[in-house]
Parts: C-alpha cells; sequence; structure tokens
C-alpha cells in the first residue's frame, strides 16, 4: 500500500452564492501521477488553487502527510512542499533565467554581512536543470525570461520545482501552447518526476496526454469528484470522456 | 550569444545610449567654449551635481522596486530647517541636530511606504499628499524664512559633509566622496546581493516574488526610508554649502530627479534599474544645466533641452526594447 501524501476532505468553495467545490474527497499518494480531468467550468482549477494557496476553501481539511495543515497562501503551499506551475507561469520576465529558478532563495558566498549572489553557482545549476527539462538549445542562463518562448518559460518554471524538491508537483495545463518536442520534454519530466519520488497532479484538455504518464485520473464535474480511480491502462479514452461529459448518466436513465 | 565579442556586449548594455549621450554633450559644449573644462567649471559642476545625485541614487533603487517618490524635493528642503532650527535655538548639538532631521526624513519615507503597501494607494498620490504636507510643515515652522546655517563652520560634522581641499588648483568637496562612496554600494546591492534581487524582482513581478516568500512589502517600505534619508542628507549638504536652509528649496526637484533616472535607462514601471545608468543620467542633465549658460543660451530654454533628452533617450530605450524583444 502506498504512503499517503495529500487528503483533502469535504472542501467546499463558494464564490458568493455560486458553488464551485461540493464536498471535495482526495487522496494523492507518494510518487504517484494524478490526472484531473473535467470539462470546462467543473471545478479543476478551483480545486488547485485551493491546494495551492491562491484561494482560501470555504470549509473542509487538508492534511499533509496525515498532519492537518492550514494554506493560506501560495507561501504556505510552498512551505509544504506543494509547488504550482500555472499556464502563465509566475516568472518574473525582467529577470534572467537562473535569478528566477533562486529568487526567494538565492545561494550566497563570502561572509554573510555582504549578502554577495553566487552568480557562478546560479549559472551552473540553471545550466544543468534546463539540460534535465530538455531544452537543448544553448540557452545561457542569464537570458531574461522575456526573451523566451512559451514552451522554454514553462520548462524553467518546472526546472524550479525540481531542484526545490517539491513533494507535490501541480502542473496546470503545462502543454498548452507548446511545440510537439516541448511537450515530450514536459510528460519526460513528469514521469522523471515520479521516478524521483515526486508526485504530480496533472491537468490538460488533452486526454491523450494525460493518458501517456498518469496513474490514476480522477475525474471532476460540476464541482464534484465523479470518479476517482480511473485506471488509464484498463480504459479507453472514450469512456473516460463520457464519464467527463456525464453522458453515461443519459444513458443509465435511458 | 555568448559568442558575441566584447563590443557588441558593451553596445547591447542599456548604460550604452547614456553614455554616448554624456561624451556626446561633453565634446559639443567643449568645441563651442573650451572653458567648460577648465578646472573650475568642473569643480563647480560636480558640487552641484552630487546633491541631486544622491537624491537620484535612492530614486534608482526604488523605481527599480516598481515604486517612486515624488516628495523627494520637499523633504530636501525640511531636513535642513529641522537641523538648523533645532540647532539656532540652541536646543540640541549639531550632531543631536543631524540626527533628529535624518530619523525624520527616515519617519517621512516609512510613511510613504506605508501608506503605499499597507492601504495600497498608489505612490504617485501617496508622495504628492507627503510632497505638500512636509513642504507645509517645513514652511510653517520657519514662517517661510530661511535658517541661517553659517555658525557650522569649521565644525567635524560640516567639514565631514562638505569640506573642502585642493589637489592641485582643483577643488574637491567632501560631498563628491560620500555620493561615489554610496554610489558603489547602492550598485553592489541592486547588481550583486540578494537583496538586490528581491529589489527587481519586487518591480518586475510583484505576486511571483511573493509567491517565492519575498518580502515585497518591507522591501519597498525599506527603499522608500531610503530615498527619503539620502534626500535630507543631501539637503543638508547643500544648506552648509550655500550657508542658509531656505524651506523653499528643493521645489522641482523631484521631476528632474526621476527624468534623471529614467534617462540612465531605469524602467518608470519598475523591475529594471541601474546605477551606472543613473550617474550617468545625472552628468547628462547637469552639464546640461551647466553647458548651456557657459555656451551662452539663455538659461530659461534649459528645460527646452531637458525635455527633447527624455524624450529622444524614451524613445532610444523603446526601439532598443522592441528589437530586443524580436530577438536581434
Amino acid at each position: 500500500m502506498a504512503t499517503e501524501l495529500i487528503r483533502m476532505e469535504h472542501v467546499n468553495k463558494f464564490y458568493g452564492r455560486v458553488q464551485a467545490l461540493e464536498d471535495v474527497n482526495l487522496v494523492v499518494n507518494e510518487s504517484e501521477i494524478v490526472g484531473l480531468l473535467g470539462d470546462n467550468g467543473a471545478g479543476k482549477s478551483t480545486l488547485i488553487k485551493v491546494l495551492s494557496g491562491a484561494v482560501p476553501s470555504s470549509s473542509g481539511k487538508i492534511s499533509v502527510r496525515g498532519k492537518e495543515v492550514t494554506i493560506r497562501s501560495t507561501t504556505d503551499a510552498i512551505a509544504q512542499g506543494i509547488e504550482t506551475i500555472y499556464q502563465d507561469s509566475a516568472l518574473v520576465t525582467q529577470l534572467s533565467i537562473a535569478r528566477n529558478l533562486f529568487l526567494g532563495r538565492e545561494p550566497v558566498k563570502g561572509p554573510k554581512f555582504f549578502n554577495r549572489l553566487d552568480q557562478e553557482k546560479m549559472n551552473e545549476v540553471a545550466r544543468e536543470l534546463l539540460a534535465r527539462v530538455g531544452i537543448s538549445k544553448n540557452i545561457p542562463p542569464n537570458t531574461p525570461i522575456g526573451s523566451l518562448s512559451g514552451g522554454e518559460r514553462q520548462a524553467v518554471a518546472i526546472a524550479r520545482a525540481m531542484h526545490f524538491d517539491s513533494d507535490l508537483i501541480i502542473l496546470d495545463e503545462p502543454t498548452n501552447n507548446l511545440g510537439v518536442a516541448e511537450t515530450q520534454g514536459v510528460l519526460r519530466f513528469v514521469r522523471n518526476a515520479r521516478d524521483s519520488g515526486h508526485s504530480c497532479i496533472f491537468i490538460a484538455h488533452n486526454i491523450h496526454h494525460v493518458f501517456q504518464v498518469v496513474d490514476r485520473i480522477v475525474v471532476m464535474r460540476r464541482g464534484r469528484i465523479v470518479a476517482d480511480d480511473i485506471n488509464p491502462k484498463t480504459t479507453s479514452v472514450e469512456e473516460v470522456e463520457r464519464v467527463i461529459t456525464g453522458e453515461e448518466l443519459v444513458v443509465a436513465r435511458g | 550569444m555568448e559568442n558575441r565579442t566584447f563590443l557588441q556586449r558593451f553596445i547591447s548594455k542599456p548604460e550604452f545610449g547614456p553614455l554616448v549621450l554624456l561624451v556626446a554633450e561633453l565634446a559639443v559644449f567643449w568645441s563651442i567654449n573650451h572653458d567648460f573644462l577648465s578646472v573650475l567649471n568642473i569643480s563647480n559642476t560636480l558640487s552641484f551635481t552630487v546633491e541631486l545625485g544622491l537624491i537620484a541614487l535612492g530614486m534608482t533603487m526604488l523605481m527599480t522596486s516598481g515604486e517612486f517618490d515624488l516628495s523627494v524635493g520637499s523633504v530636501f528642503g525640511f531636513a535642513p530647517v529641522i537641523m538648523w532650527t533645532f540647532f539656532n535655538a540652541g536646543w540640541a548639538s549639531l550632531e543631536i541636530s543631524f540626527l533628529i532631521a535624518m530619523v525624520l526624513s527616515a519617519f517621512i519615507g516609512w510613511a510613504n511606504g506605508w501608506f503605499v503597501t499597507r492601504v495600497k494607494i498608489s505612490s504617485f498620490l501617496v508622495t504628492l499628499g507627503m510632497l505638500l504636507v512636509v513642504r507645509g510643515v517645513g514652511l510653517y515652522i520657519t514662517d517661510g524664512f530661511p535658517q541661517r546655517t553659517w555658525s557650522a563652520g569649521g565644525h567635524w560634522l560640516a567639514s565631514a559633509l562638505v569640506g573642502d581641499f585642493y589637489i592641485g588648483s582643483f577643488r574637491v568637496y567632501a560631498s563628491l566622496f560620500w555620493f561615489v562612496g554610496i554610489a558603489i554600494i547602492l550598485g553592489y546591492v541592486l547588481t550583486g546581493t540578494k537583496v538586490g534581487n528581491w529589489i527587481q524582482a519586487a518591480g518586475g513581478n510583484a505576486n511571483s516574488a511573493r509567491a517565492r516568500g519575498v518580502n515585497v512589502n518591507r522591501t519597498k517600505v525599506a527603499l522608500f526610508m531610503l530615498t527619503a534619508v539620502l534626500s535630507g542628507f543631501s539637503g543638508i549638504i547643500s544648506s552648509i554649502r550655500t550657508s542658509s536652509a531656505n524651506p523653499n528649496s528643493g521645489t522641482g526637484y523631484e521631476l528632474e530627479v526621476i527624468a534623471m533616472v529614467v534617462i540612465g535607462g531605469t524602467a518608470l514601471t519598475g523591475g529594471r534599474g541601474t546605477i551606472i545608468g543613473t550617474v550617468l543620467g545625472v552628468f547628462i542633465l547637469r552639464v546640461m544645466r551647466n553647458g548651456i549658460v557657459l555656451i551662452g543660451v539663455p538659461g530659461l530654454a534649459y528645460n527646452i533641452f531637458i525635455g527633447a533628452i527624455i524624450l529622444g533617450m524614451m524613445t532610444l530605450h523603446s526601439v532598443l526594447e522592441r528589437r530586443h524583444q524580436a530577438g536581434t
């Protein structure tokens, strides 16, 4: 039996009178990749925002490794080892790749008083990481983020999550707007992450990408989790699509 | 990109434009009037330059973090008024009066920062209000009359701030060393330290900086305080040099300082700043002011040139930026 990493229990989220999440229960185990699927407005993004600290939940409990935690901000979430990579990844476009990677946790060398950045180390680690996430082009680590493509930015955000050993990496539509090679890079990263003991929640519209990498599929519809143990190895894409749209209900009633 | 020659890298630096402009300016003024590069003129220009320059250094740091301060000119007038009022009335020694003025300047900066980060009012409005409040207090305390400062003559503090000595026939003010020293320290802080990375991130994308655990608010408040303290410090230097603390001095400095900073290549919107550029920007404007008079253009025409330089430099920065984005 796998060890449990994250457990969300009876989580509800209201935006005014609109209920975006309704009694959501979700467990993510260690070294497990969970694909989160659902149509637009199904509540995937809200669920992720609650878990990553972007918005507070209205009620419910979140536990990390069996211990109940309060996540009020993204800083709290990062402190609990939960790292989220959004579509427009949270990078500072004016700063260089290396400076973004280490933002907030910059290595310092020399006497503490001088507060001196260890730029050689930052550049070296950055170069190594960029190669690992599959950027084959030789991009110098002092290139500002502003002059990178969407996929390259995504890769930098992923590299950052990898380097700081987050337990759970949440990827929200990481393959959107990416080229074929870049998409392969992201998918390869997700597999590597599992091999090195990280867990992932993978959200994507493209079901085929999800099927390629995840261990388990969770489907949401209208703020509820309607299926949470679909095995991608024994289930077909069409069956999952029916769960997402809710067609099987119509069939059952008819 | 790493294989580019030294020259190419040098040209692509944001400080390159201002450097060319400064050199061109010097060449033009010198060719029209050779007195322009005379020892006396250089030494005079330097002594003025330093006072606005100190404010500009603080403003560069603040603008890199995405805020700016319109109250610097008022603090420039206010701090010396406080210092000399305390001293002339016999309430405190010169050292204590100086400290009181510095602490009050820091407090003004802290208040600016508090309104901007806690109450979340834009720095334009906060510091516009503070400009009026501080100027008003200065005028009220003094009834609008200048405070005399000549009694400071020979005091060690006065010598440390603006004492002068000659290297050959070249007159050097101590204030120049303050400017150079502070410029080097701030330049290092901005580009070489952890704090510098936070300042740039705070101006570039405050939310993502916050998400990485950077204390954006504290960084900004500290920079507001730094800017106000440097403005007060520079005001005190000026009051000793000119032998009077006028509650009206420093009027209009805020815009000239911001002009110096943006001409040097610091972004008005934050995220990118350069101390070297600001030092160049400071010289570009001060040399222009001095040179125009020397070559016989009426001093009243000064603003025309300043305005034209700002527009020209901004156009250049914008064009370079776009070319850079396009990948050339």
